[in-house]
């Protein structure tokens, strides 16, 4: 889904289509470097979904869970290291109102970290939200984004629940288009 | 003027407009002040119900959009008023109720009781429109005056404590339901294979 008038790395055009295929109509989010490439796209390429920008990652999941109350399909994107600052929204609002989002983990602290200040969150996302029961993905390649994200959005909004799809920099990091 | 006493009366001033409360007693209070669909009660997550009345404003333009949330729960998430400003939803309005104190843990003291103000933080943030009562009538007055010109709207409403109160029911997916159907956007059924 990449264009060759673009510079959009595969695996983030790929994130796109499959949000928008999945009836997602807002992006929350707090920015770090590979999903600049997502947010870039998104706002060149799908005018249909509203890019909003939080200070932090737990006020992005409160504007998520009012924007599902409202009728809206939200997607909220964050790096790693933003999920602690997610927990308590997560697990006294969104889990046990079972108000659905997307949630995109832009991977820091697995191979490769240079900030020891990254790795044990990065190291820990995959146990805590298994402990806190939020069911997760990740991104294996480039060429199965769309499909993937697809799939993550289908079972969050079908299910009513958030659901993750992990971003590992093995993928996000390939710069080709 | 006390917490209910206040709620009974933004209630009667808002009408028909859907309600975020944060949680502790600006839910109680909502609560015993009359139970109606269009509240939506958190039972957590607190400094939370500003976002929550972010994103639902954004997903229905067409609404009013009301919050009742506590001055310990918006500086936890002051955040929220810097997005709100930068958003600038017209359809929303934040209602503080700010009795400077943590008044569901034992009544310890806030930033508000000695050197915080929350609505000159709204408007250093980017929300213009802000209000700062004491009484009921001029908590009324704002709300009215709120409900006619855009917003987004803070209004810090300073009050006391009213004496013990009821809780609304703690299934938190009914809320949820009640809510959305309530404002014309009822919930499909969940796929649970």
């Amino acid at each position: 889904m990449g264009s060759p008038l673009s510079n959009t790395p595969a695996w983030a055009s790929g994130v796109c289509a499959g949000l928008d295929a999945a009836g997602a109509r807002h992006v929350v989010f707090v920015p770090d470097n590979p999903t600049s490439h997502v947010l870039r796209h998104l706002a060149d390429r799908y005018p249909q979904i509203r890019l909003t920008t939080a200070t932090r990652e737990e006020e992005a999941f409160g504007i998520a869970a009012g924007l599902y109350l409202g009728g809206a399909r939200p997607a909220v994107m964050l790096q790693s290291s933003g999920l602690g600052n997610s927990l308590n929204a997560l697990t006294s609002l969104l889990i046990p109102y079972e108000i659905p989002a997307v949630i995109l983990v832009s991977m820091r602290g697995e191979q490769d970290e240079w900030n020891p200040a990254q790795m044990p969150m990065g190291r820990a996302v995959r146990t805590i939200l298994d402990s806190i029961g939020i069911a997760h993905t990740t991104l294996e390649s480039a060429g199965a984004a769309a499909h993937t994200l697809e799939r993550v959005s289908r079972d969050a909004f079908d299910r009513h629940r958030p659901a993750a799809c992990l971003l590992p920099k093995r993928v996000t990091a390939v710069m080709s288009a | 003027m006390n917490r209910l006493d206040a709620t009974r009366h933004a209630l009667a001033a808002i009408g028909d407009d859907p309600i975020v409360t944060s949680l502790g007693h600006p839910t109680y209070d909502l609560f015993a002040a009359g139970d109606r669909p269009l509240n939506f009660y958190t039972w957590g997550s607190m400094g939370m119900a500003s976002s929550i009345g972010l994103g639902l404003a954004i997903a229905r333009p067409e609404r009013r959009v009301f919050v009742l949330d506590g001055d310990a729960s918006l500086l936890m998430n002051l955040g929220s008023l810097a997005t709100i400003g930068w958003v600038r939803p017209d359809n929303l309005v934040l209602i503080v109720w700010d009795n400077e104190r943590h008044g569901t843990t034992g009544g310890q003291d806030t930033a508000t009781a000695h050197t915080a103000d929350l609505a000159a933080a709204a408007r250093a943030l980017g929300v213009e429109r802000t209000a700062s009562v004491r009484t009921e009538g001029e908590l009324g007055k704002a709300i009215e005056t709120a409900k006619r010109d855009p917003g987004p709207w803070v209004i810090v409403a300073k009050v006391t404590e009213p004496g013990s109160t009821t809780k609304p029911p703690l299934d938190n997916v009914a809320i949820k339901r009640r809510f959305m159907a309530a404002i014309g956007n009822p919930e499909t059924a969940a796929v649970t294979a």
